[in-house]
């Protein structure tokens, strides 16, 4: 690894070694430690390496610099998107259009009762508030004690391990007639 | 438990192979215009008189990366030096810098460029005096830097602001910036950059007269600066130090710091900072009474900036010691100030200082010399420096 700025003696194929080195280190602390989107913590990625090539020479800790170039890059990032655009507390709040189909697909509250026996008691308490209660996405996170975002993750995963059960029951079924 | 961990992909996460691409290409691009434009920015600006450096923007072998970092690093060698020169130097930069192409580098790249461009014109522009003009530059230097990724280079150009704004008494600002600045370099694991906000404060609070608390910042930093190896600092750390000890009135700590000022700036090939530290140490310490000690360094200094042929400033220390001497040995003091006379006659410089120093000798044959009238001779002859046409008017 490289820890002082040596860059100017690099050869090319150092370089890439370099960015293919940080580059998933930089991006994870950009997706998970601040949530930015992943297409946009690459592009941060991305241009704090860029950013790096103006002055090698100074960068006394490599890993350091651009540890602290990435998190200053995503709270920026927030920052100039107005900490929690209209647009991402919508995303936070949207279902997965895949999800949508399984509502759907279900004729009535019965066949919901029905998909929802399958699951773990968490599980069903999960789709339970956010389906029979109404609570919305951070209604549910704050039940639930977690994040927003997390909550819409975990309610996409509950429909659809509510849905592979529930094809696979109705499966067993026919199977038995 | 385990839904809450978030899995580390870090191993499968792979690059975008058009930026790596990128990436390198732009690596190896700037590496190879920096080895190319060194001799070249040199040997271009020893050939072509300042004053025409400005139009220079035009030349194709500038108009790179390589040449901007050359002409960032001379214009920060100038600044103590020659501002006026290290301005017509910042003016060229800032050319080249805005006339790029936009295709011509990686956006990223571009606006660091222009940003640094801007700051260093902000820098020559404070140097002399014209604070409004440095904040305007900061302001387009700031404008260029819509980066998220370039939060390093925004407080770089903003540790610049906060220097400016303390040269306007703007004390506040400057410490919020000051204050940031401090945070992003820290993160970023840039100790030198840590180090100048530091003393920055400590600059700021000698500047609003609280002098134990700017000594009382300005003492640990010493030991910063031996383990950075920062011989400069470490140097101006002693010298700031000692003129904390002095308003606190401890003539012995300052005459310690101020001698281990002198001597780091020697370790660090600063002979002319060290003679700097000399007269204005001289000059601070008759200021406070201890007016033997002061008058010992002050001819100590002018004989070093004789010894290296810097008349002018040997001149101006000269007329620190003729305004020390004046109340108890006025007979020395009119010597000296003959003496000061001659130098500047036989340096050929400016004519209007030998107007000047013209009236201060008259003064002193009519007996009407005093310490306002040697006060307002030199600020006068100081000023020529960055004012060559400015007119002698006597008190």
């Amino acid at each position: 690894m490289v820890t002082t700025g040596s860059a100017p003696d690099f050869d090319e194929r150092q370089f890439e070694a370099l960015y293919h080195e940080h580059f998933g280190f930089l991006v994870a602390v950009a997706m998970h430690k601040f949530r930015v989107p992943e297409s946009d913590a690459e592009t941060l990625a991305h241009e704090v390496f860029l950013s790096y090539l103006k002055d090698p020479n100074h960068v006394i800790d490599l890993k350091k610099w651009l540890l602290g170039a990435i998190c200053h890059a995503s709270r920026y990032y927030w920052r100039v998107n107005n900490r929690m655009p209209p647009e991402a507390a919508t995303e936070l709040e949207r279902i997965d259009p895949a999800t949508v189909n399984i509502l759907e697909s279900l004729p009535n509250q019965i066949a919901a009762r029905e998909a929802l026996e399958c699951l773990s008691p968490r599980y069903q308490e999960i789709l339970r508030l956010r389906f029979f209660e109404g609570l919305s996405v951070p209604e549910l996170a704050a039940r639930l004690g977690v994040k927003k975002k997390y909550a819409a993750k975990l309610l996409t995963k509950c429909l659809r391990r509510a849905e592979t059960l529930y094809v696979r029951k109705g499966r067993r079924r026919l199977r038995r007639r | 438990m385990s839904e809450k961990v978030v899995t580390f992909e870090r191993a499968r996460r792979r690059p975008d192979p058009a930026r790596v691409a990128e990436f390198a290409e732009t690596a190896r691009r700037l590496q190879r215009e920096r080895e190319e434009s060194a001799d070249v920015v040199a040997r271009v600006l020893r050939e072509t008189p300042p004053e025409e450096w400005p139009r220079l923007a035009t030349r194709t072998d500038l108009r790179n990366s390589g040449a901007l970092n050359r002409l960032e690093a001379e214009v920060s060698a100038l600044l103590e030096k020659e501002p006026r020169h290290a301005l017509l130097l910042s003016d060229l930069a800032a050319s080249i810098a805005e006339t790029l192409p936009p295709d011509s580098y990686p956006a990223v790249v571009l606006a660091q460029l222009r940003a640094h461009a801007w700051k260093d014109r902000a820098q020559a522009l404070a140097y002399i005096g014209r604070y409004p003009e440095a904040l305007e530059a900061l302001d387009r230097a700031e404008q260029q830097l819509a980066f998220g990724s370039l939060t390093h280079d925004r407080a770089i150009v903003r540790y610049v602001r906060a220097l400016t704004l303390q040269k306007v008494n703007r004390f506040e600002e400057s410490r919020e910036l000051l204050a940031e600045c401090s945070g992003v370099f820290r993160d970023h694991g840039d100790s030198n950059r840590y180090l100048f906000c530091a003393i920055a404060e400590g600059i700021q609070l000698y500047r609003e007269k609280a002098f134990q608390r700017a000594y009382e910042t300005f003492a640990p930093l010493v030991e910063v600066a031996r383990e950075l190896s920062d011989a400069i600092s470490e140097a101006r750390i002693q010298n700031n130090l000692g003129y904390c000890a002095v308003e606190l009135g401890d003539f012995r700590m300052a005459n310690i710091h101020l001698s281990q000022a002198m001597a780091r700036f020697i370790d660090a090939g600063k002979r002319m900072e060290a003679i700097r530290t000399e007269r204005a140490s001289g000059r601070l310490l008759v200021g406070k009474g201890a007016v033997a000690d002061g008058i010992r360094r002050l001819r100590d200094a002018r004989r070093l900036f004789l010894m290296h042929g810097m008349y002018e400033e040997a001149g101006l220390c000269g007329l620190d010691i003729v305004e020390a001497l004046l109340p108890e040995s006025p007979q020395e003091a009119k010597a000296l100030a003959a003496d000061v006379s001659e130098e500047f006659t036989n340096g050929g410089f400016n004519e209007r200082a030998h107007d000047a120093l013209a009236y201060l000798r008259k003064a002193f044959d009519e007996n009407q010399a005093s310490a306002e009238i040697v006060r307002h001779v030199q600020a006068y002859i100081a000023s020529l420096a960055t004012n060559p046409a400015l007119e002698f008017v006597a008190l």
